[in-house]
This record gives structure tokens, C-alpha cells and sequence, in this order.
């Protein structure tokens, strides 16, 4: 839920990089805070298990400085891909403004996305969002892996609402912006 | 029921939540007085020891409270509304203001928990009252700030800086 505030000036979006263990959103987020401007950056921070997979979430603010008078920040967060932390990504989802659901391409992740974007429809519908008119956008990691799916494939049975997508090698930073564009204009169309 | 899309807080009622929270921090001697959104966002702060960290705190804070509520539902507990952490120095208190904020009172030894208990609850249900205002004002005012030119700009910044 977006907060605008008049009195200081502010306006700040919630942003939630969704996706199955290992798809890349953290990779995303790190992609951005190595390549964006500092000071349209803060600190990010992660809370993540020893073996480095996120345990709660990843928090990156973003600053685009003042537009108009008003300060816009982009709060990006990414969820615990992990099946067992189920409860812990619809805790991050909470207030968010838009989602971006991250794909593994590869084949053999092709049935771990599909239920991935079933309990994202379902967590939605539990806190009362309308998943047809919310801003989401879809983006294909992993592009440069051997085994990966064609795109109409996952169009077909993952963006069944045809909503914007990009490919991504998110590792590389192919994909990582123009994926951010989107969404954050989507967010902003629909304030 | 659908959560609201956004919520617009005019001069009028910060300037109010402001000084509902200045006499909280006084009135209980805590070192900050924090009002976040649920999801993470402040709305506004007294005192200048978190005001530094105030992104990320708020961010912390709202986490640490909504995984609470799931572990509220896994017990079969209709709700956690507040949450205490107790430090060797510092001391947090949260409660929950009617479903959509926050109010956390950050302070020392030197504060007693009960009154910091009990002036938080006078202190949620005035903010309460503000927060039913706000909502009714939410939509008039965002169309005085989310006008086309606005819309635009932010575009042409995005455009201009998330890229490589």
C-alpha cells in the first residue's frame, strides 16, 4: 500500500520480488544496488541463512530524488524462495504495491514455478487483492542455462494474465532494469 | 475486504500524529517514537537516535511484526498486537493500530514497561481516530499531488535512472 505523504513531501512504494528458491531475486536486487547511481541507493540489507539463502527477506530502498516536489521511493523486498517458508512470504507480501514474479526457465524448475504462482494467486486472494488489476510483471531468469524452456511455453502456462515480461540472465544484470522500469511505472499508473 | 491502494496523509494530520507521538516520547522519557505502515513504510518519527536508520528499521519492524501474525495463526491465537523485545540497553515496544499502523516506542532502562504499555494504548486509539480521517481523505487528496505532470515526470526519472 503506497504512502503518500503530503506534509514531508513523500511518496513510498512497495515493490516484492516473488519466485521458487534459487530463480534469481536476490541475484536482481544485488544487480541493482551494484549498478545504480549511490545516491539514489541505500544500504541493503538481507537477512539470510549461513549457506547464504534468504531467511526473511532482502531490502533494498530506492530514491529517485524529487519529482515535482515530492520525493518517490521505491522500497524493493524479496520473499524466502524456500517451500517450507510459505508463511514468511505472505508476511513480506504484506502492503505491497507491486510484484514481480521471477521464472526459472529451466525445465526440470518448470513444476516448482506453476505451484509457485498458484500460491501467489492464493496468498493474493487472502489479503484481499484483486490479482487481475494488480501490478505484476514476469521475468524469465536464467536465459543462458542449457536447459531452459522456450518463452511462448512459459508465457503459456505462467503469464496466463499477459502481463509485461522480460527475459533475464539476472547474474549478468540482462533484464534486471528493464524488469524494474516496468514495474515501478506500473506501480505509478496505478497510485 | 480489499486493502486500500494507498493512504494520504495531509499537513493537517501529521502535524497531529506528530504531536501525539512528541508527547509520548515525553510523557513516557522514551529516546524515539516511530509510526510505520504496515508494510514498513514510516509515516512519521519523534526523536533523533533511529532517525538515521528510519528506512530500515521501519522495514525490520513491520517484518518482525506480520511474522508474528503467522505464528499468532499457526498457535490458533487470534492475534499478537503488540510485541516487546527487551535489550541490555534498549527496549522496543509495538503495538498495532487498528489493523494498518504501527506505533513502536524505542527506550532505555531508565523507562518503566507499564507506562509505556499504557500510554501506547491512549496513544493508538487517538491515532486511530486520525487514521479513520485519513482514509476518508485519502482519495480527494491524492488527486490534488497524483496529477498527469507528476505521473509523467516519475516516468522520465525511472527512465533516467534504473538502468545500467
Amino acid at each position: 500500500m503506497a504512502l503518500i505523504n503530503i506534509a514531508s513531501h513523500e511518496i513510498h512504494c512497495k515493490i516484492v520480488y516473488y519466485g521458487i528458491g534459487y530463480c534469481g531475486k536476490t541475484t536482481n536486487l544485488q544487480y541493482v544496488h551494484k549498478s545504480i547511481t549511490p545516491n539514489a541507493r541505500g544500504d541493503m540489507l538481507s537477512i539470510a541463512t549461513e549457506t547464504e539463502r534468504t531467511l526473511f527477506f532482502d531490502f533494498l530502498p530506492l530514491d529517485l530524488g524529487r519529482v515535482h516536489g515530492f520525493h518517490t521511493r521505491f522500497h524493493l523486498y524479496t520473499v524466502p524462495g524456500q517451500i517450507l517458508y510459505e508463511r514468511t512470504r505472505l508476511a513480506v507480501l504484506n502492503g505491497a504495491d507491486g510484484i514481480v514474479f521471477v521464472v526459472d526457465s529451466q525445465a526440470d524448475k518448470f513444476e516448482e514455478n506453476m505451484q509457485s504462482i498458484a500460491e501467489l494467486d492464493m496468498h493474493m486472494r487472502h489479503i484481499g487483492k484483486n490479482m487481475s488489476r494488480f501490478p505484476l510483471i514476469m521475468q524469465w531468469n536464467k536465459r543462458d542455462m542449457p536447459n531452459i524452456l522456450p518463452v511462448p511455453v512459459l508465457e503459456h502456462y505462467l503469464n496466463r494474465r499477459r502481463v509485461p515480461s522480460f527475459e533475464a540472465v539476472a547474474s549478468a544484470g540482462k533484464g534486471v532494469f528493464a524488469t524494474l522500469r516496468a514495474i515501478s511505472k506500473t506501480v505509478i499508473a496505478q497510485l | 475486504m480489499e486493502q486500500l491502494t494507498n493512504l494520504v496523509i495531509s499537513d493537517r494530520d501529521l502535524a497531529t500524529i506528530s504531536s501525539i507521538l512528541m508527547r509520548l516520547m515525553n510523557d513516557t522519557t522514551a529516546t524515539s517514537i516511530m509510526l510505520i505502515d504496515k508494510s514498513g513504510q514510516v509515516v512519521a518519527i519523534q526523536g533523533n537516535s533511529t532517525r538515521r536508520n528510519a528506512t530500515t528499521l521501519g522495514a525490520l519492524l513491520a517484518g518482525v511484526f506480520s511474522s508474528s501474525r503467522e505464528v499468532a495463526k499457526l498457535l490458533d491465537e487470534k492475534d499478537f498486537r503488540n510485541i516487546f523485545q527487551q535489550g541490555v540497553q534498549q527496549n522496543i515496544y509495538t503495538s498495532m493500530v487498528e489493523e494498518q499502523w504501527l506505533l513502536v516506542s524505542i527506550f532505555d532502562r531508565s523507562t518503566h514497561i507499564g507506562l509505556v504499555k499504557v500510554l501506547s494504548k491512549k496513544a493508538s486509539d487517538e491515532l486511530g481516530r486520525i487514521l479513520e480521517r485519513v482514509r476518508n481523505d485519502t482519495t480527494r487528496a491524492k488527486s490534488s499531488v497524483l496529477n498527469l505532470q507528476f505521473r509523467s515526470s516519475v516516468e522520465d526519472t525511472i527512465d533516467l535512472l534504473f538502468r545500467d
